[in-house]
Formats: structure tokens, sequence, C-alpha cells
């Protein structure tokens, strides 16, 4: 496969037509870099092509949630529980999951998604791993 | 002795799209038309002679749709869960299905309308939802 962490990078500086010292790997990508949704379909569909890895919107959910079931992911507000945010620990290895627990809301999740937890996950894709 | 009423929770979502845009992300690309569109919305849109703007009318309402749910796209659903249908009159409605439609049943969907529009350059679409008051609480 190319050089996915460069792939990854130069899809999200063309799709959302910044410069290229403005997105680092810590950078997240809705916050940070203010992508909405059609910018992320964008950016997934540049990856799609230099890569050859084809990840749909819906797939981030799934691969941010890890196979855990929703009752366990969150708790009936919808609020991440201690086993949620240490899976996020797996695929987010920036955050903190004792700050996660019991206070980020599941659709909240996303918006600590940096390029490079995209560039992992492209990467366990790319792999066959998921 | 007042009674306490518990009031309905009205969320709107906007969106907006640029129709040169969203036409360089799909045109002649089948699968990817029908990774992000119904095989309903698809046809709707065939043969018009403004299509990508019918096209982004209807990827806005589905993003307006899910900030009106409050989700944006961060949930495991997919475009093609929020479906825009119109009726003869030409007034759109919304059709929802899979994860989309399930989220709506557990937090108390009572209605849910929209509103499309489109230039040459930019396509708007503007979703009310209302929420009945039992389920709209805390989660959304």
């Amino acid at each position: 496969m190319a050089d996915v962490d460069a792939a990854v990078k130069e899809a999200v500086v063309e799709a959302l037509a910044l410069d290229d010292d403005e997105v680092t790997p810590e950078s997240t990508l809705m916050d940070d870099l203010g992508a909405e949704s059609i910018d992320l379909l964008d950016i997934l569909f540049r990856i799609e092509k230099s890569t050859g890895v084809k990840i749909e919107a819906s797939d981030l959910g799934d691969y941010m949630q890890g196979g855990i079931p929703d009752e366990e992911f969150s708790d009936e507000n919808e609020v991440i529980t201690e086993k949620g945010a240490q899976h996020l620990k797996t695929v987010m290895p920036q955050t903190d999951p004792g700050e996660l627990a019991g206070s980020l809301k599941a659709e909240e999740v996303i918006t600590l998604f940096t390029v490079e937890n995209l560039a992992q996950m492209v990467k366990s894709r790319g792999d066959g791993g998921g | 002795m007042a009674t306490a009423v518990a009031e309905q929770t009205l969320r709107v979502g906007i969106d907006a799209v640029a129709v040169a845009r969203l036409q360089r992300l799909v045109e002649g690309d089948e699968e990817r038309q029908e990774r992000l569109f119904t095989a309903r919305e698809l046809e709707y849109c065939r043969g018009k002679r403004r299509r990508y703007e019918h096209l982004a009318a209807r990827f806005a309402a589905k993003e307006a749709v899910l900030k009106a749910f409050g989700t944006g796209i961060s949930q495991r659903m997919r475009w093609t869960e929020v479906e825009v249908l119109n009726e003869r009159s030409g007034r759109p409605r919304i059709v929802l299905a899979g994860a989309v439609a399930e989220f709506a049943e557990r937090h108390g969907l009572d209605q849910l309308d929209v509103s499309l529009t489109h230039t040459e350059d930019l396509a708007f679409a503007h979703a009310v939802a209302l929420w009945r008051p039992e389920a709209a609480c805390a989660s959304i």
C-alpha cells in the first residue's frame, strides 16, 4: 500500500483546501480543521482512490465502538461508559478514559477523531483488520 | 394546584452544499451515487436538467435531518437511511430507515419536516424535528 500517512494527509489538505502545514497528525478533523459531512465524504473518497481502502462514513462509528454493544458502550443517556472509554483509548490513543467516561456523549466521539486516527483506521483496513 | 405539563422538544437542522462539489464527487460513478442516494432519489433526479442541484439538495437534507437529530454523521448511520421523496405537489417528505429510523424511534420522534431550495451554485435544506417529551429528554 502507498504511504498511508501521506495519503491521508494529502486527502485532508486537498478536500479542505488547507495549506500543508495547517494539517498535523494531531489535528481533529471536525473541531480543529472544520470538516463538515461533505468534507469527510470527500476525504474518504480521496483516500479510497489513492490507497484502495474503502471506508464509509458509517464505518467510523463502528470503528470507534469496536463491536461493543450500544448498551455497554454508552449508558441510558448515551454518555460513554468506562468500558467504552477504555476501548476508545485503543483506537484513539490520545484520549484519556478517565476524562471521557461519564462525560462524553457517544455522538461527540467523532469530534475527537484526528488525522492520525484516520490513518490508523486506513492501515487496519488495508491490513484486512477491519 | 398547578400541574406540570411536559413540553415537546423542537430541534432544527440546516445544511448547505456546493452543487459543483457534490457533482465532482459523484458524477459518472454509480457506485458512489448509490452509497449516498436511494434508488428512488436517483430516479427522481435522473433526466432532470438540473440534476446535480437536486442531488445536492437531497444530500443537504440528509445532513440537515441528522443535525436536527443532534447526531450529525457521528453514529453508525448511512446516507441512504435518510431518504427524500416528493409528494405529487413537489413538497419533499422524509422517509427514515435502518439505524436512523431506530434512533428516531428510540428518542421519540413525533414529527419531521424539511424544506429544500437550490440555485445553480448552492443547495440548502432546513429540517425541523419535534420530539415527544418523555423521550426527547436527556439524550438529545
